[in-house]
């Protein structure tokens, strides 16, 4: 039972959460007191840190060591013109600050890395992946699995975007069950050279940050072992179902227990070695 | 055999495949690398030297982009 603490303006602000029967006042309540780390407040982390502040993710970290530049601005709608220069992660506290006063916002200016990926991952109770890259992708992965702790990946390119929900609590597969290691580089183009339409981030950041509020809530069927895959340029949404791998490298059946001995470059590949029952 | 391959978000592919093809030999054959795209059999990844053993798989790419 979650000890309801909602002031009168709190009654105002989310009296439309407050009506649904699958939210009212103690997912309100959940939502407030929950701590949510978006890792990129680039085009997924955008929409995704707007809607949760919105929402009233009580505390929201954001983690992004890169400045605001112009070609952001086509799809990167928590910077204006204005921030050109600025730290996103300063630009995404000043948004939800104006936007979300309940909500306690924690800027991080450092690129996560495997040296502080534990000790940011174990702060929170939830991790939104709206990272560019693969070394952060699989270091999110393997973290996030090894801690317990339920992610949310979101992937974009051109017209297509990918959502899938690792959480490691309901025994789900993981991204190296799909993917074992990352290609080499320059093998899988991303938005930089092959671009991205400027709103598609928008739509895939939203169904991340939906993903979140129903981990926080404990409602809904969350994407765990479903990779929902959507074409924006077909307008389709496919809901793709893969089972847990028992050779993952990660949640397998002889899978990591650290990951002091995995090196989060290039392809970010598992040797035997570094499995846990090996 | 055909086996048909379904690269999701994408177009559906009818494959000709010889006896020893690999789902590696599949994704070359939909223009895909064994390092851009996972091959799903069943809901369950296959290895990409594993021989072809079905008539339908999905193709799930790999995709960078934040």
């Amino acid at each position: 039972m979650v000890a309801l603490d909602l002031d009168a303006t709190q009654l105002d602000r989310y009296s439309r959460h407050l009506i649904m029967d699958a939210v009212g006042p103690e997912g309100q309540q959940q939502l407030l007191n929950s701590r949510v780390l978006c890792v990129g407040a680039g085009g997924l982390g955008s929409p995704a840190i707007e809607y949760l502040a919105a929402a009233g993710v009580g505390t929201l970290g954001i983690v992004d060591d890169d400045v605001v530049e112009r070609s952001n601005l086509q799809r990167q709608v928590l910077h204006t013109e204005a921030d050109i220069g600025t730290p996103k992660v300063e630009s995404a506290a000043a948004f939800v600050e104006a936007q979300a006063p309940d909500v306690t916002v924690e800027p991080i200016e450092r690129r996560l890395t495997k040296a502080n990926a534990r000790e940011l991952v174990a702060s929170y109770d939830i991790v939104l992946d709206g990272s560019d890259n693969f070394p952060t992708r699989f270091l999110l992965n393997d973290v996030c699995w090894l801690r317990g702790t339920p992610l949310v990946h979101g992937a974009v390119l051109r017209f297509e975007g990918q959502v899938t929900t690792i959480d490691p609590r309901a025994d789900g597969p993981c991204y190296r069950c799909l993917f074992p290691s990352a290609p080499p580089a320059g093998a899988v183009p991303g938005c930089a050279t092959a671009g991205v339409l400027g709103v598609l981030p928008g739509t895939v950041g939203c169904f991340q940050a939906t993903e979140v509020c129903k981990l926080i809530m404990e409602t809904g069927d969350p994407l765990v072992g479903r990779l929902l895959s959507y074409n924006a340029a077909g307008m389709t949404v496919d809901t793709v179902e893969y089972a847990a791998n028992p050779n993952c490298p990660v949640c397998g059946t002889n899978g990591i227990d650290s990951i002091e001995e995995i090196e989060y470059t290039e392809t970010c590949a598992i040797d035997d070695h570094c499995a846990g029952g090996s | 055999m055909d086996c048909t391959a379904e690269v999701v978000g994408d177009t559906t592919h009818t494959i000709d495949v010889a006896d020893g093809d690999t789902y590696g030999d599949l994704l070359t054959a939909v223009g895909l690398s064994t390092h851009e795209a996972t091959v799903l059999v069943d809901d369950t990844p296959v290895p990409e030297d594993q021989p072809i053993e079905t008539d339908h798989v999905r193709i799930l790419r790999l995709i960078k982009g934040g």
